[in-house]
């Protein structure tokens, strides 16, 4: 049994069509989407998703946005949103050495530690879903 | 010889083709820019389209209002985020998208929020309002961008600082038409169609519907304020690159026809000396 699902990030489309499960990481946790799930919408966290297509399961990193379930059309407004094989390691690892010694800096004012701070956890996701 | 004379004729030639090499040159940038700003609409129009619809579906169906930004406080108090290019020479565009927010603020209570330079000095000029002029150049502005902005006016929108928050931009029909269009984004637009009463379209928020919407609105407002600058680029550089098609067309047939002048004056002058001659022969 399947579902229709569209994957949607402002870079395009990253997945349109049918799945058989959608696992993603919401504020709250991870959440699993099967098919006739409720209608649902929730925001996104930042950490790993996990889509099975016929069998196949593929991960992605997948970092803020929201994902809805509307009768029984699932729709993932990602703000980012990378396949696995597509996530460059070195970049994400070159962006968390970066983001490290921006935040060693002490005299920071909020508004850029709270972005320095955005960028770490997006490289340590980006590597935690890139190694696999 | 009649009027003007040869040298004046080959020197507006001249001025006109100098033109005409600028505008060419300015057609074949814009084309240019065209081509990537187009790729940037399609790739992020379906984004801009999902949320957008998703998160109106939603406000249709949900039954409380628990969040301020479903909440319709009837105030008088509006902001406009208006969207316009940074340069002139882009025919109509500029013009069309402002004119119509100028009409729309018209007797209101209203600030603007402007981005692009244009969109700035418009409003500063005739003494609007501005909420930040800190997204001046709309060219460079990213999604990063996008989302500070869209964090600044929910701040300011939960502290009642406005009651509706609009957003007027250039929508990208095609490379040859461009309408400027307003949206409304904050509260959540609802159709105000009757509810259905039908009790299996409940919709299950987690942890509730308040802290669903206060974490993803201020995602769709950076959202849908990302897709309408998108949608604007491409238009202004659609709308220059049509202008300025216009005007290497017009600059051309102006060289025609003062070309056609030169060698007219040309012929007069030659026919003249000949008659000169003759006439000094015969005597």
């Amino acid at each position: 049994m399947t579902f229709h699902l569209e994957i949607v990030t402002p870079d395009g489309v990253s997945f349109d069509g049918q799945a058989e499960s959608l696992y993603v990481r919401t504020q709250q946790g991870d959440i699993g989407i099967l098919p006739n799930h409720i209608d649902y919408l929730a925001a996104l966290g930042m950490g790993q998703a996990r889509v099975t297509v016929d069998g196949q399961t593929r991960t992605a990193a997948c970092i803020g946005g929201m994902v809805s379930v509307s009768a029984g059309e699932v729709k993932l407004v990602a703000t980012t949103f990378e396949w696995a094989e597509d996530i460059d390691v070195p970049r994400a690892k070159a962006a968390e050495a970066r983001a490290r010694r921006v935040i060693e800096e002490k005299k920071l004012t909020e508004e850029e530690l709270r972005l320095a701070e955005a960028r770490l956890k997006r490289a340590l996701v980006r590597q935690s879903v890139g190694r696999r | 010889m009649a009027g003007v004379s040869m040298k004046d004729i080959k020197l507006r030639i001249r001025s006109m083709e100098s033109t005409k090499q600028i505008t060419k040159a300015m057609e074949m940038v814009a084309a240019s820019k065209l081509r990537r700003a187009q790729e940037r609409v399609t790739h992020s129009r379906p984004y801009f389209e999902t949320l957008y619809d998703t998160l109106r579906t939603i406000a249709e169906k949900t039954e409380d209002f628990d969040s301020p930004y479903l909440a319709e406080r009837g105030g008088g108090k509006v902001c406009y985020v208006v969207i316009a290019g940074d340069r002139g020479l882009a025919g109509g565009y500029n013009n069309n998208v402002l004119k119509m927010a100028y009409a729309e603020i018209a007797g209101k209570d209203a600030c603007v929020l402007p981005i692009g330079k244009r969109s700035v000095e418009f409003f500063r000029h005739r003494g609007v309002p501005i909420l930040t002029e800190a997204y001046a150049e709309a060219a460079d502005i990213s999604i990063s961008d996008c989302f500070s902005a869209s964090k600044l006016l929910c701040k300011a929108f939960l502290n009642e600082e406005f009651d509706d928050i609009f957003v007027v931009y250039t929508t990208f029909v095609s490379i040859l038409s461009q309408t400027p269009t307003l949206r409304k984004i904050l509260p959540l637009p609802r159709t105000g169609k009757e509810k259905t009463g039908d009790p299996t379209c409940l919709t299950l928020y987690e942890p509730s519907s308040f802290e669903v919407f206060d974490a993803i609105i201020p995602e769709y407002l950076g959202g849908v304020i990302y897709g309408a600058l998108c949608e604007s680029v491409a238009s202004e550089q659609g709308a220059r690159r049509t202008a300025m098609d216009a005007a290497t067309k017009n600059a051309e047939e102006m060289i025609g026809d003062l070309s056609l002048k030169y060698n007219r004056a040309r012929q007069g002058a030659i026919t003249q000396e000949i008659t000169e001659i003759v006439a000094g022969g015969e005597s």
